[in-house]
C-alpha cells in the first residue's frame, strides 16, 4: 500500500494505491500523520486504486473524518469499488462519508 | 654413527630386526665364500709355487751341471797332454795356461806331480789364474803353500778319481772362494804321476746359475757335501758358514734339521722350514750328480702368499664396502619407512578431523527415524551413506506451519571445500525457509547469498519441495539435481525443469513446478551416488535397478535399507567412490475423505503475516470459482478474525502461533481459527452500533461485526487450551 498526499488550494488530496490491510494500515496511519495535524478544508480520499480494506483502514478513514469534524474539516471518500462500497454499507460508512 | 644410534632408537619394529639379521646373514656369507676362496686361491698358489720352484731347481742345477761338465770336460780333454807331460813337467805349465785360456768357467789351473814321482823335481805345481782379466803364473809348490796337504790333492790320490772339493778361499793365487775339480794322472804303467785340477769360481758361478727370478725375495743355495754353502744370496755368507750355522742365524724353529738331512744324503724334496727371521719358507732341494754337491731352493711363504693375501684384502675391503652399502640402504629404507609411518600418522590424525567434520556433517541433518512419530500422515526416510572422504551430500527437511519443507542436494567434489559449501547450503536452507514458502523463492535465495565465485568453481545440484500436509499440494523447483522418483499408480520420473545448479548464477530465475500429491503417493529423491553406484565391470547401477528395489510395498525406512543392500550387492567389492544419499516421502494422507478439499495455514502473532491471507483465500477462491467480491468479503473477515487473535491473544512479546484450516464443501466454506493464547471469545462482544454518528462512533469494535456479518455461523469455544473459532460461509 502506497499513499501520496497533495495539497493544492486548500485541497488536501490522499491517493490510496493497494490493499489496505492491517499491517498497511499501521504504515498508513503514520504516513496521514500531515493531515491530522491539520484537517481543515477539503480533505479528499482517493480510492481508485485501493483495492482492499480491512477494519484497520477504516479506523484510519474514521480517524480522519473524527479530525476533521473537530475542525470544520470536509471529507470527500472517492472513486470506491463497489467491494468497497459493500463494507461501507455494511458498517455504516455510507452514512458518514461523503461519497463521489 | 648417529643416525645408526638413531636408527636403533627409533626402528625397534620387527622389520628391522628382521633386515638387520639379513645383514649379518649377508656379511657372514659373504665372509665364508670369501675364506673358501682364499683356501682355494692359496691352495692353488701352493701348487704353482711348487711346479715354479722345481723348475727353478731343476733349471739351476742343469746350469750348475753344465759348469760341472765344463770343468771335468776341461781335465777330459786336456789329460793326455798332461799324461804326456809328466816326463817333461817344463811342459806342463802350457798345460795348465790352455785350460784357463780356453774354458771361461774356469779360473785356474795346475798339474801338481805326486811328490817322488819326478826325482828331479820332487815338489811341482806351476799354477795358472786369472787376476783381474790377465793370465798369471805362480807355483804352488812353496813351504808356505805345501799343496800335497790340500784337500784338491789328498782325496783324488785316495780315490783314484775325479773329487770336487769342498768349497775354499784360495790364498795362493787369486783369493777368490773357489771350489776346485781335480784328477790323477796315470802314465802309461798306471802309476799315478800328477793331480791335475781345474778350479771354478763360487761368485762366478753364483752369477752365472745362481738367480731365482720366480719370486722377488726367493733365493737359491748351493750345498757342499759338507754342508758348506757355495752359493747364496749373499755372497759374504758362501763358504764361511754351513747350513747348520745358516740354520741358527734365520732362528731356525722347525724343518731345518730335515732340510739338513735330506741334502746331505744327497735326496731330494721339499721340506717346509720355520724360522724366526723369514717366517715360513718353502725349500725344495736335489742333488748334483757326481760333485756330491745339493741345491736348493727357498722360497718364503709371505712371496708365495703374497699375492694371495692382497687379492684377500682387496676382497675383504670389497666385502666391508657391500656391508656398509647394505647397512647403507637398510638405513635408507628404514628411514623412509619411518617417514612413511610419520605420514601415516598424519594421515591418520586428517582421516580422524575428516571423520569429525563428517559427524559435525550428520549432526546438522535429521537422523532420528521417524522424525514425526506424533503424526501418522507422512512416513519419512532419509540417510547419508558417505564415502572414504567428506563428502558435499545433504539433505534436510522438517514441517513448519503444516508443509513439509524438504530437499536434496549434491556439492560438486570431495573433501573439506565440498562439505563446507554443503553446510553452508543446509544452513541457508533453513534459514530462507524459515521465512519463505515458495521453493523457486527458497531455490533463488540460496542461489543468491552463495557466493558464486569461479575460483572454486564448485557448485550444488539441489531440489527443494513445499508438501502442503492437508492438502497434499506439492511445490518443488529443480536446480540441476537428477528428477526424483514419482510412485502414483505407476512409477515416473517427476517431470522437472533443470534450471541451473546452485552457484553458478546468482541472478539466476528459478522455475517453479507444482503437483498434487494423493494418498499414498511417494516421492523417492536420491544423488547420482545411487544411478552411477558402479561395480567392478564398470557398469552403473542405473535408475531401473533402482526402480525394482522401490516396486515392493515397505515403509520408507525399509525402502532405504533395501536399497542400500541392492547397491552393496550390485558394486560387490569396488570402492564406494561417491555419497549415497537418498530421501523417501510417503504421503499417506487422505486428503480426498468426504470430497473435502482441505487448505491449511499457519501464522505467526505478527501483524506483518497477514497479506498470507490474501493469497490463501485466493487459493479457495480459484478451487471453488468463488466470485471476486464473495472472496474479498472472506478475506476481510478472516484477516479480522485473525487480527484480533494477533492482537489480543498472546501476551506482548511472546510468539504464538494461529492456525487456519479450510474446509472447501459442496455448499459451504467451512474455517476454522485455533489458538494456543488466553481464551477470548470474540463472540461475546457486544456489536458496534452503526447507526451512530461520526462523534459517537467508537474506533474500535468494527473487526468481529465484520465477520460476524460477512460469515453465514460463528461459533466459538475453547477446547485443549485452544480457542476454536468456527466459521462458516454458505455459497
Amino acid at each position: 500500500m502506497e499513499v501520496f498526499i497533495e495539497n493544492e488550494n486548500n485541497v488536501t488530496t490522499a491517493r490510496f494505491v493497494g490493499r489496505l490491510d492491517t499491517p498497511a494500515s499501521q504504515e498508513v496511519a503514520k504516513s496521514i500523520e500531515p493531515i491530522l495535524e491539520n484537517p481543515t478544508g477539503t480533505i479528499v480520499l482517493d480510492c481508485k486504486e485501493m483495492s482492499y480494506i480491512s477494519s484497520s483502514g477504516l479506523r484510519i478513514f474514521l480517524t480522519i473524518r473524527k479530525a476533521a469534524a473537530a475542525k470544520g474539516g470536509n471529507v470527500i471518500v472517492k472513486d470506491i469499488n463497489n467491494d468497497i462500497r459493500q463494507v461501507f454499507m455494511m458498517t455504516g460508512f455510507l452514512n458518514l462519508f461523503e461519497i463521489q | 654413527m648417529k643416525k645408526i644410534i638413531e636408527f636403533f632408537k627409533e626402528g625397534k619394529s620387527m622389520e628391522t630386526w628382521g633386515r638387520l639379521t639379513l645383514v649379518l646373514m649377508a656379511a657372514i656369507i659373504l665372509e665364508a665364500t670369501s675364506f673358501m676362496q682364499q683356501r682355494f686361491l692359496a691352495r692353488s698358489t701352493r701348487r704353482e709355487a711348487m711346479i715354479k720352484a722345481e723348475s727353478v731347481l731343476s733349471t739351476t742345477r742343469y746350469e750348475i751341471m753344465d759348469v760341472v761338465e765344463q770343468a771335468e770336460q776341461a781335465i777330459r780333454d786336456n789329460m793326455w797332454i798332461a799324461q804326456w807331460c809328466l816326463d817333461n813337467p817344463d811342459s806342463l805349465i802350457n798345460v795348465t795356461r790352455r785350460i784357463v785360456e780356453e774354458y771361461t768357467a774356469v779360473v785356474g789351473s795346475t798339474v801338481a806331480l805326486v811328490p817322488g814321482y819326478n826325482k828331479k823335481l820332487p815338489f811341482y805345481a806351476p799354477y795358472t789364474y786369472v787376476k783381474d782379466g790377465e793370465i798369471v803364473f805362480t807355483s804352488l809348490a812353496t813351504a808356505e803353500y805345501n799343496y800335497p796337504a790340500h784337500e784338491w790333492f789328498i782325496e783324488p790320490l785316495e780315490m783314484g778319481m775325479g773329487y770336487w772339493s769342498e768349497p775354499y778361499l784360495d790364498t795362493n793365487g787369486g783369493n777368490i772362494k773357489m771350489t776346485t775339480y781335480s784328477r790323477p794322472v796315470l802314465d802309461p804303467l798306471g802309476k799315478t804321476g800328477a793331480v791335475i785340477t781345474v778350479d771354478i769360481s763360487l761368485e762366478w758361478l753364483s752369477k752365472h746359475v745362481g738367480r731365482v727370478d720366480i719370486y722377488p725375495d726367493a733365493y737359491s743355495v748351493l750345498v757342499s757335501r759338507k754342508g758348506v754353502l757355495m752359493m747364496s744370496p749373499s755372497d759374504s755368507l758362501a763358504m764361511q758358514i754351513t747350513l747348520q750355522e745358516m740354520a741358527e742365524r734365520l732362528k731356525s724353529e722347525k724343518g731345518f734339521s730335515e732340510l739338513i738331512d735330506g741334502m746331505l744324503s744327497g735326496k731330494s724334496g721339499m721340506v717346509t722350514v720355520q724360522t724366526a727371521e723369514e717366517g715360513s719358507s718353502s725349500v725344495y732341494y736335489a742333488p748334483v750328480p757326481r760333485t756330491g754337491w745339493s741345491m736348493a731352493v727357498l722360497i718364503p711363504e709371505r712371496e708365495v702368499f703374497k699375492e694371495v693375501r692382497r687379492m684377500g684384502f682387496l676382497c675383504m675391503l670389497l666385502q666391508i664396502l657391500g656391508v656398509l652399502m647394505l647397512i647403507f640402504i637398510l638405513l635408507s629404507v628404514a628411514r623412509s619407512w619411518i617417514e612413511y609411518q610419520k605420514t601415516k600418522d598424519v594421515e591418520i590424525h586428517l582421516e580422524r578431523e575428516l571423520e569429525i567434520g563428517r559427524e559435525i556433517q550428520m549432526s546438522m541433518v535429521p537422523k532420528v527415524f521417524p522424525p514425526f512419530p506424533e503424526r501418522n500422515d507422512i512416513d519419512i526416510a532419509a540417510t547419508i551413506v558417505p564415502a572414504k572422504m567428506v563428502g558435499g551430500d545433504l539433505y534436510d527437511f522438517y514441517i513448519r506451519d503444516e508443509k513439509l519443507f524438504f530437499c536434496i542436494g549434491d556439492v560438486s567434489g570431495k573433501g573439506v571445500p565440498a562439505s563446507l559449501l554443503m553446510a553452508v547450503t543446509r544452513s541457508l536452507f533453513r534459514n530462507i525457509s524459515a521465512q519463505e514458502d515458495s521453493p523457486a523463492k527458497i531455490v533463488e535465495g540460496i542461489n543468491r547469498s552463495m557466493d558464486t565465485n569461479d575460483e572454486t568453481g564448485m557448485f550444488v545440484t539441489f531440489f527443494c519441495g513445499v508438501l502442503e500436509m492437508h492438502t497434499g499440494r506439492l511445490r518443488y523447483c529443480n536446480a540441476g539435481h537428477n528428477a526424483p522418483l514419482l510412485f502414483t499408480d505407476h512409477v515416473q520420473l517427476l517431470d522437472v525443469v533443470p534450471n541451473l545448479p546452485l552457484g553458478v548464477e546468482g541472478s539466476m530465475v528459478f522455475q517453479e513446478q507444482q503437483i498434487n500429491l494423493l494418498l499414498d503417493d511417494a516421492l523417492y529423491l536420491y544423488t547420482d551416488g545411487i544411478s552411477e553406484a558402479e561395480n567392478p565391470r564398470h557398469e552403473l547401477f542405473g535408475l531401473e535397478r533402482m526402480e525394482a528395489v522401490l516396486h515392493e510395498r515397505r515403509t520408507a525406512m525399509e525402502h532405504l535399507d533395501a536399497m542400500k543392500a541392492a547397491i552393496a550387492d550390485f558394486v560387490e567389492d569396488a570402492p564406494q567412490s561417491d555419497d549415497i544419499t537418498m530421501l523417501f516421502i510417503h504421503y499417506l494422507n487422505d486428503n480426498t475423505q468426504n470430497n473435502n478439499m482441505a487448505r491449511h495455514l499457519i501464522l505467526h502473532n505478527d501483524i506483518q503475516q497477514i497479506p498470507q491471507l490474501a493469497e490463501f483465500v485466493e487459493t479457495i477462491a480459484e478451487e471453488k470459482n468463488l466470485d471476486q467480491a464473495l472472496a474479498m468479503s472472506l478475506n476481510l473477515a478472516l484477516e479480522e478474525a485473525v487480527t484480533n487473535v494477533i492482537l489480543y491473544a498472546y501476551p506482548n512479546g511472546i510468539d504464538g502461533l494461529v492456525d487456519i484450516e479450510a474446509f472447501i464443501r459442496e455448499d459451504c466454506l467451512e474455517f476454522i481459527l485455533s489458538d494456543s493464547g488466553k481464551p477470548f471469545d470474540p463472540t461475546a462482544a457486544p456489536d458496534a452500533d452503526i447507526t451512530l454518528g461520526v462523534d459517537e462512533r467508537s474506533i474500535g469494535g468494527l473487526g468481529i461485526y465484520l465477520v460476524r456479518n460477512i460469515m453465514d455461523t460463528v461459533s466459538y469455544r475453547y477446547e485443549n487450551g485452544k480457542n476454536i473459532l468456527t466459521m462458516i460461509k454458505k455459497i
